[in-house]
């Protein structure tokens, strides 16, 4: 093959011909695995006057640099259909994509292929203004008459391993097979950011692509409205298998949020387990301790040695978030005491838990408002406060991340510093 | 109604009524202001119609903000490729600077009516000063609110267009002959009378509009199942635009057609601010200056809403940051663009000898070609079932639609053509 590398927007247009006959034009690039690192082109598809045919590769004997496509046989099939294949002219140009490196939604402007030792590679997307003027035809026109402006418009290039396609299709009736997204590289509140610039029906798109847990990673970090539309196009089923990974505090907010209806269908796709406690977190005020507090917190026995209780908890402790507090509790859930990660550590294995626990327990009620239990936690420097009900009964905690969301204004959320991570680092360690 | 769905329907409109109101701007009022003054109630009549119109088109607009989420630039730009979302936005940038310079000269047409007020200050400096005042608050309540205390100014702005209602009602118009030729229309077939018509059609139903209205309702974040209230929003706001409208062409019939009727010397109205003046004598200070107020209004209204929807729908198409939740770094284009239509919009006003009519001139060319191009793309997306699913045009609101379509088409051109060749069909 001649061709070296270029545009697709170079290509699309240009005659094919067989045997020096032109019979069509070429009108768009068949993907079969866009998942991969520089995903190879599968195939043409060639305009004939019979409508659009599919030229697989291995037909294709030339893409001249200028001029004509020559193939060995005329195409007679109609264009495949996989669910998982992608086509670059239809599905990719024009539209949006999430650049995983750049950690934005940005437009596909043009697509760069290259031949690698006689097959062609989709390698990058151009999104930049560069991309703009040649898909405008003004590309020649601007070197010739304005090459100082030419040179100096940027070229945004973006390597194909970043590029994460965004499937604007209703979630219910596609089943896309779930692999590791490239887009669960990036963070949970920068994926709820880039959600956050979708559109609703892309938005469902993205999260069902995504694994039960990185999917209610990013749906927690999303406002309310969006959460809504997304579980109505997700879906009860695989909705409720996402709502069941959220946190139970974040969980119970959404379900409240909801109509009673469609919050007793999801419910009722849900564990037995997780459902019940959803049900009881759902009854409370949103901005009160107790619609603020999650059951996840690791509770131990009073009667135990400290040697029992390390090993308990390293049983658990890989399911439970929180796990610098341990709540003391007897037989009927009562609260007897708090004991610190720090404190067990440092105490005599053989010590007995209710001998070192701390017995002056700060704890909230359910019905205290998030301003006050924002204010209990930074007056007694915790990282959560426990939440009893009148007869001392623990319910759950609420801690200092959530506490802060709840008092934090929204607008001046919104104006704090993007969060910046240091992704290579990240990668290295990985 | 349940409580939940009256809660519903606050939280989802704004949209339909916003757009429409931003709809009678200058150019509006200047053009019921002439249709009143020329032809006092006779062409009352045709405000129903329009009204329809006018609900069709930007009914059909909310429903795709609602179904696909995106805004419409974004839709031309994925269905129909960049070469024709290229030209068209371009068109479209030099339609909206024109309008945008119109909606200045508009605060510069009321400024004399202040004036009279404070004589100290010389008649110049008051127009100037209040044209660039206008120009930072304009600029400054968009970028440094945010999104929801921007609707709820643009919501005050609303109320304000009712002192034309008052002042429409103050200089005691007839009212049996108002709704006699409401009802009754009167048809004249001379072409004065019909070019007025079309100036009427072409002023209520502008192309810009139609990616506002749904870039707001995509912004709103309505939902398909909550679409039922964005169209009573859509339908509410499309009543109110028509029955100030109503008002305006009331105003000027009842005074200045009047006068001019039993006529010693005729009053020529040149601009909106013109209209306001003619008031003073005729019906009060007070309803002139009500007049002016709402012409005030209108002008800042438009100006805000108008580029700060182009250059979002520019970026939008184009794949460049944007909102005004973003810090100027963050969305270069988007607020380069934004600053520039309002700094050259008020320039051209302020500075001597500008090409001010020629640039608004050729604004209204311009749009006229506009509007069936947008009409049309419209109509081939929200008939896309790949697109809509089930919320594609039915068969009688896609003929009512095309009608639309047709007749507004047709019309603006023939309008466009006559204010290019004067000489034609006379």
């Amino acid at each position: 093959m001649a061709f070296t590398d270029g545009f697709i927007s170079e290509i699309v247009g240009r005659n094919a011909t067989v045997n020096d006959i032109p019979i069509g034009r070429v009108s768009d690039f068949l993907v079969n695995s866009p998942d991969d690192t520089f995903p190879l082109i599968d195939g043409f598809v060639i305009k004939t006057s019979q409508g659009p045919r599919f030229a697989p590769i291995a037909t294709i004997i030339d893409v001249d640099d200028e001029g004509t496509i020559t193939l060995s046989v005329t195409p007679k099939d109609p264009a495949p259909r996989d669910e998982d294949a992608l086509y670059l002219v239809a599905d990719l140009l024009d539209k949006q994509i999430v650049d995983v490196d750049g950690r934005k939604v940005v437009r596909i402007n043009d697509l760069e292929i290259a031949n690698t030792g006689g097959v062609l590679r989709v390698v990058a997307a151009d999104v930049g203004v560069g991309g703009l003027l040649r898909r405008l035809g003004l590309k020649t026109f601007g070197k010739r008459y304005a090459p100082m402006i030419y040179k100096r418009v940027p070229r945004a290039m973006i390597a194909w391993d970043s590029v994460a396609p965004i499937r604007d299709v209703n979630p219910a009736q596609v089943r896309l097979s779930i692999k590791e997204s490239k887009l669960a590289r990036l963070h949970p509140s920068e994926l709820a950011e880039i959600i956050g610039d979708l559109s609703k029906r892309e938005a469902a798109a993205v999260i069902h692509s995504l694994d039960d847990e990185t999917a209610a990673d990013a749906l927690e970090h999303l406002d309310p409205g969006t959460q809504k539309s997304i579980i109505d196009d997700l879906g009860t089923e695989r909705a409720a298998d996402i709502i069941e990974e959220m946190d139970s505090d974040d969980a119970a907010d959404l379900l409240a949020e909801l109509e009673p209806e469609q919050q007793l269908q999801l419910l009722a796709e849900m564990n037995e387990y997780t459902a019940g406690e959803l049900r009881e977190l759902v009854k409370y005020e949103e901005d009160t301790a107790g619609g603020l507090m999650t059951t996840d917190y690791v509770w131990i026995y009073p009667h135990r040695t400290v040697e029992a209780t390390i090993q308990k908890i390293r049983e658990i402790a890989p399911q439970s978030e929180f796990i610098y507090y341990l709540y003391v509790l007897d037989k009927d859930d009562n609260l007897l005491g708090v004991l610190t990660l720090r404190s067990l550590l440092l105490s005599l294995p053989t010590a007995f838990i209710e001998k070192i626990m701390e017995t002056d327990v700060v704890t909230v009620a359910t019905n205290i408002p998030a301003h006050d239990v924002a204010a209990t936690i930074a007056r007694y420097d915790l990282l959560a406060v426990p939440v009893v009900n009148e007869s001392g009964k623990m319910l759950g905690i609420v801690t200092v991340d959530d506490a802060i969301d709840a008092i934090v204004p929204e607008d001046f959320a919104k104006n704090l510093p993007r969060v910046t991570f240091n992704r290579r680092k990240h990668h290295a360690g990985s | 109604m349940t409580l939940r769905s009256v809660l519903m329907f606050f939280s989802i409109i704004g949209p339909g009524i916003i757009t429409a109101n931003a709809d009678n701007d200058v150019g509006g009022i200047f053009t019921y202001s002439l249709a009143g003054a020329q032809f006092g109630y006779q062409l009352l009549w045709l405000l129903i119609p329009v009204t329809i119109a006018l609900i069709v088109t930007q009914e059909m607009c909310a429903r795709m903000g609602a179904v696909t989420g995106k805004g419409l630039a974004d839709l031309i730009r994925e269905n129909f490729g960049v070469k024709v979302t290229f030209w068209v936005l371009l068109l479209f940038v030099f339609g909206d600077l024109g309008n945008t310079a119109a909606e200045f000269a508009g605060v510069a047409s009321a400024a004399p009516i202040f004036q009279s007020y404070v004589q100290a200050i010389p008649r110049w400096l008051f127009t100037d000063g209040l044209v660039i005042l206008a120009a930072a608050t304009v600029f400054f309540a968009v970028t440094r609110g945010n999104y929801k205390i921007v609707e709820r100014i643009f919501f005050g702005f609303c109320i304000v267009y009712l002192a034309y209602v008052v002042s429409g009602i103050l200089v005691r118009p007839n009212w049996h002959d108002v709704f006699h030729q409401m009802l009754f229309p009167h048809f004249t077939a001379n072409k004065a009378y019909l070019l007025m018509a079309i100036g009427v059609i072409g002023t209520t139903i502008s192309p810009w509009m139609q990616f506002y209205i749904q870039s707001a309702v995509v912004d709103k974040g309505v939902r398909k199942q909550d679409y039922a209230y964005s169209r009573i929003d859509v339908v509410a706001g499309s009543f109110i635009t028509d029955i100030i409208a109503f008002f305006i062409i009331i105003a000027s019939a009842a005074t200045i057609f009047v006068h001019n009727a039993n006529g010693l010397h005729a009053i020529v109205i040149t601009n909106a601010g013109d209209v306001a003046a003619a008031l003073a004598p005729l019906a009060g200070k007070f309803a002139s200056l009500l007049f002016a107020i709402g012409l005030l209004n209108a002008a800042i209204f438009t100006a805000s809403i108008l580029p700060l929807s182009t250059a979002y729908y520019v970026c939008e198409a184009f794949g460049f940051e944007r909102g005004v939740d973003h810090h100027f770094s963050d969305a270069p284009v988007f607020y380069s663009l934004y600053l520039a239509l309002i700094v050259i919009g008020a320039g051209v006003v302020i500075v001597p000898n500008s090409p001010l009519i020629a640039i608004i001139f050729y604004s209204q060319v311009l749009n006229a070609v506009l509007l069936p191009i947008v009409l049309v793309l419209m109509l081939l997306l929200i008939n896309n079932k790949r697109l809509m699913g089930d919320w594609t045009n039915g068969i009688i609101f896609n003929t009512i639609a095309w009608a639309t379509v047709i007749i507004v088409g047709f019309l603006t051109l023939v309008s466009t053509a006559q204010l290019i060749f004067p000489s034609l069909g006379s």
